[in-house]
């Protein structure tokens, strides 16, 4: 799973962007998704121009398997936000897919990352 | 994020501590580092992600408030420096007197300080995102404004000072005075500027620095300037140079509010400008000699009329303004107009017109003016199409530059009104149009034509007050149309009398239409003998009668006498025995005196064939029988013919003296006097077959005829006064005086306007014929009949 980086100045929803953990793992993630987060989406906001944004890697001081549940909470909200107000969200699914032991971790990456 | 809370089957661990230990200092110190990096543009070196999590770190490390004033602290440093780098060199120096280069000054200082917000809003921005977890955590528990708030204080406080907060102001405002000038400026800056003071709040009420600084200023100096400007303008300009100007002002103030300045400054400085520029001169303006009002409408200035409109319509006293300046206008039109159809009768005319309208006059038949008939009739007519031709003038006006304003027209209106009815023959003249284009109709004008005209009449006639009279006159040109046939179009008289019905009501046109009732029966009628006359023996002269109902003709009822010769006797004979056979039990009179003949009479040359007036006919005869060059005098002719004086004098003058002389008079002379004599002129000829030899109008002096027009009119409304006083209180039986006089007022308005000494006068009389009776109150009126 790696892409080659380059300095596109146009920002676009299907560009992708690598999330990277502490130890080590690198997740590949469209831009859309990245931009549910408040953070990622600063780090990545091309006006102000930070080496993120440059690079579109973002490196996150987390363990692998913590961004890897925010991630998929990321893009489970994505793909649920436009939906109506009548369908149903299967949240209790993806509650099961979430380990307890590391819920606490989980919650503060997400406050961090502003979720 | 999802709740956590799951049956609490499982162990939740706690986080791990991530990080090693932390240490706020050298946070801080590298944050700091990386903060100055940010204000010199230097951010794409930078890792968001590490800046944020410094910030981040300290704020979970609860040294939130470390870190937010040493931002502050950072960001005043910053600001200072840029206050001393790029503001303060670029002052102007305001010591040249070159308005060119002050300008420029101007446009370089406020293009610097906008230069530095923009650096100061980027700089914010991102310290904002690297910062926003200490804007959502820390700024809220200590209750400071978040860093962006926070920025722009710092911002006010150390950009927006003295003295760099003078400068800006009157920076901004020398640009303005420059472009009101008429150069041009660079506009950009000045609204860089201008959106920098007004997204600067100074306190919580959201009154920003343009409000404080600025505006104030600004409105202080464009009441100067307009105050000045619109005495120079009024010195240096006319009227429609100085409305351009004054519209012009208007439209570039208003462009510069909706372009660099703010929207909320727009009504203020609307305001003063109406204030300052037009308010005060607008009565000026109105009244310039040769260029004001009256000179556009004269010039047909549409564009500078629509323009004055625009402009007056802003304040609240240019409409009052304006519709008096109209009034004044059309009052003095119409005066003038007043004036000449009144001034002359007579000899200001010249010969042409003299002419022409002698011989319109002889088609035209008798009108009840008298002297100078003809030139009365001309100036009737001309009255009448000057007015019209002054509404025209004056609608169009209302309606290209006036926008159809309602408070307009009725100014308009009024002012119509009031000159119409001051002319006191009005209604006659009225009528006397009418008549004249309803028989003249087709000759040279299209039905349409004739239509469009009578329409415009009719709202002439609208003005009218003493509707009234005009009725009067108008039944007695119509009954001189219709008996003499002269009428060249029944549609068009009926669309007449459908107009009328229209404005006044059918009470108004009840007769008029009894009149065409009358003239169809009597078609009918006429028919009727004919076939009857087809199975006796006819008498020797064909005889045609139109039968009247003497109510609605406006006739004198005692029929002038005269002496018929024996067959005219014979022919009326039969026709009265044939009509009252058909119609017991009513009356027939004969009017010898409105009816007319064709009669074939042998010259020497030719026989011509002549169409004169029955009391002609009747003079003709009495020269019938009488050797050539056989003498009649006027006392002989009296005496056979036992035609009234008047009447006499007037037929042997359009005989003997008018275009066609079949009787010569001895002595030759224009006028008829009591010891003439005539004979007949067996020497005329005329290349037609037919003649048709008109009478000239009576010679009765107008004014007595006027007189007792007027004193007929009098009467009528005394009764219409009374039947109205008795129609009201038949209904109300009880009715305070006031109250009475005005229903009676409201009801005769349609009209004519009564004049309240009169109705209390025939109150009195009913009173005294006992319909009514006086209420001990003395006050009210009981009905009693």
């Amino acid at each position: 799973m790696t892409e080659d980086v380059d300095m596109q100045p146009e920002a676009k929803d299907t560009d992708w962007i690598k999330i990277t953990s502490t130890d080590g793992f690198e997740y590949m993630i469209k831009r859309k998704i990245a931009n549910t987060s408040g953070t990622i989406r600063s780090m990545l906001d091309t006006e102000m121009n930070y080496a993120e944004a440059v690079s579109r890697v973002c490196p996150l001081v987390q363990r692998g398997i913590i961004v890897e549940k925010a991630l998929e909470y990321m893009a489970f909200r994505a793909h649920y936000e436009s939906l109506g107000p009548k369908e149903d969200i299967p949240v209790n699914e993806f509650l099961e897919r979430l380990p307890p032991e590391i819920v606490l971790e989980v919650l503060l990456a997400a406050d961090y990352l502003e979720l | 994020m999802a709740s956590t809370a799951r049956r609490g089957k499982t162990k939740i661990k706690p986080p791990r501590k991530h990080g090693q230990a932390f240490s706020a200092e050298k946070t801080w110190a590298e944050l700091a580092n990386n903060i100055r990096e940010i204000q010199n543009h230097d951010a794409s070196n930078l890792s968001f992600e590490e800046n944020y999590r410094f910030a981040y770190n300290m704020v979970l490390h609860k040294e939130g408030r470390m870190l937010y004033e040493g931002v502050k602290k950072l960001v005043a440093e910053n600001l200072d420096m840029m206050a001393r780098e790029k503001v303060i060199p670029a002052f102007p120096t305001g010591s040249i007197n070159d308005p060119m280069h002050e300008s420029q000054e101007g446009d370089i200082f406020l293009k610097a300080l906008r230069g530095v917000w923009d650096d100061h809003v980027s700089n914010m921005i991102k310290l904002g995102q690297i910062l926003k977890y200490m804007d959502r955590v820390h700024t809220k528990t200590d209750k400071v404004p978040e860093i962006w708030d926070a920025g722009l204080h710092l911002f006010l406080k150390h950009i927006i000072r003295p003295p760099i907060q003078q400068h800006i102001v009157s920076a901004v405002l020398n640009q303005i005075q420059f472009e009101r000038d008429g150069y041009s400026i660079n506009r950009f800056p000045v609204k860089g500027c201008v959106d920098v003071l007004l997204s600067l709040d100074i306190d919580d009420a959201g009154v920003t620095v343009y409000k404080r600084d600025l505006e104030p200023a600004f409105l202080r100096e464009s009441e100067a300037f307009y105050k000045a400007e619109g005495v120079k303008l009024l010195e240096s300009c006319d009227a429609p140079e100085f409305l351009r100007r004054v519209e012009s002002r208007f439209e570039s103030e208003d462009s510069r509010t909706h372009h660099y300045l703010s929207s909320q400054t727009a009504p203020p400085l609307r305001q003063i400008l109406q204030d300052n520029l037009l308010t005060p001169h607008l009565s000026t303006v109105i009244s310039f000699p040769n260029s004001g009002l009256d000179n556009m409408i004269d010039t047909e200035k549409t564009d500078d009329l629509a323009r004055l409109y625009r402009l007056f319509v802003m304040v609240p006293i240019g409409l009052p303004c304006l519709k008096k300046s109209l009034k004044d206008s059309i009052a003095r039109r119409g005066t003038e107009i007043n004036r000449t159809s009144l001034g002359n009768d007579g000899g200001d005319l010249d010969i042409g017109e003299d002419a022409g309208s002698l011989k319109r006059k002889g088609k035209g038949k008798a009108r009840p003016a008298g002297g100078g008939g003809a030139e009365k009739l001309t100036l009737a007519l001309k009255w009448v199409q000057d007015v019209l031709d002054l509404r025209d003038k004056f609608v169009a006006v209302w309606q290209m530059a006036f926008n159809s304003d309602r408070e307009v027209e009725s100014a308009l209106n009024e002012a119509f009104e009031s000159f119409v009815n001051s002319n006191d023959k009005a209604p006659e003249f009225i009528s006397l149009f009418i008549d004249d284009n309803l028989k003249k109709g087709l000759k040279g004008k299209t039905d349409s034509e004739v239509e469009a005209v009578l329409d415009k009449t009719i709202t002439v006639f609208r003005f009218l007050t003493d509707k009234d009279v005009f009725e009067r006159y108008y039944k007695g040109h119509l009954a001189k149309r219709l008996l003499q046939g002269r009428s060249v179009s029944d549609d068009a008289e009926r669309g007449m009398l459908a107009k009328l019905k229209v404005e006044c009501g059918y009470q108004f046109t009840q007769k008029l239409e009894g009149m065409f009732h009358d003239m169809k029966l009597s078609g009918d009628t006429m028919q009727a003998y004919r076939a009857h006359l087809a199975k006796t023996t006819p008498p020797s002269i064909d005889l045609s009668v139109t039968v009247v109902t003497q109510t609605f003709w406006p006739m004198s009822h005692s029929p002038s006498p005269c002496v018929l010769s024996a067959e005219m006797e014979k022919a009326c004979k039969s026709f009265e025995q044939f009509y009252l056979s058909r119609h017991s039990g009513r009356r027939l009179t004969w009017q010898p005196s409105l009816g007319n003949a064709d009669v074939r009479v042998a010259f020497k040359a030719k026989t011509i064939e002549l169409n004169v007036s029955t009391f002609a006919l009747i003079i003709l005869l009495q020269f019938q029988d009488l050797e050539d060059d056989g003498f009649l005098t006027f006392t002989e002719l009296q005496e056979a013919t036992r035609i009234d004086d008047n009447d006499l004098q007037r037929h042997l003058q359009s005989l003997a003296c008018a275009k066609y002389k079949v009787l010569k008079k001895h002595p030759p002379g224009r006028e008829v006097e009591r010891d003439d004599s005539f004979s007949f002129n067996a020497d005329f000829t005329s290349t037609l077959l037919k003649i048709k030899i008109g009478t000239i109008s009576s010679k009765v002096e107008s004014g007595e005829e006027r007189k007792e027009t007027r004193d007929r009119i009098d009467e009528e409304r005394r009764h219409q006064t009374e039947a109205c006083i008795v129609r009201i209180m038949k209904d109300r039986k009880h009715m305070k005086h006031n109250d009475l006089i005005n229903e009676v007022t409201r009801q005769l308005s349609g009209r004519f306007q009564p004049d309240p000494l009169n109705i209390k006068k025939r109150i009195e009389g009913l009173i005294e014929r006992e319909y009514l009776e006086r209420c001990p109150d003395r006050k009210s009126y009981n009905y009693s009949a």
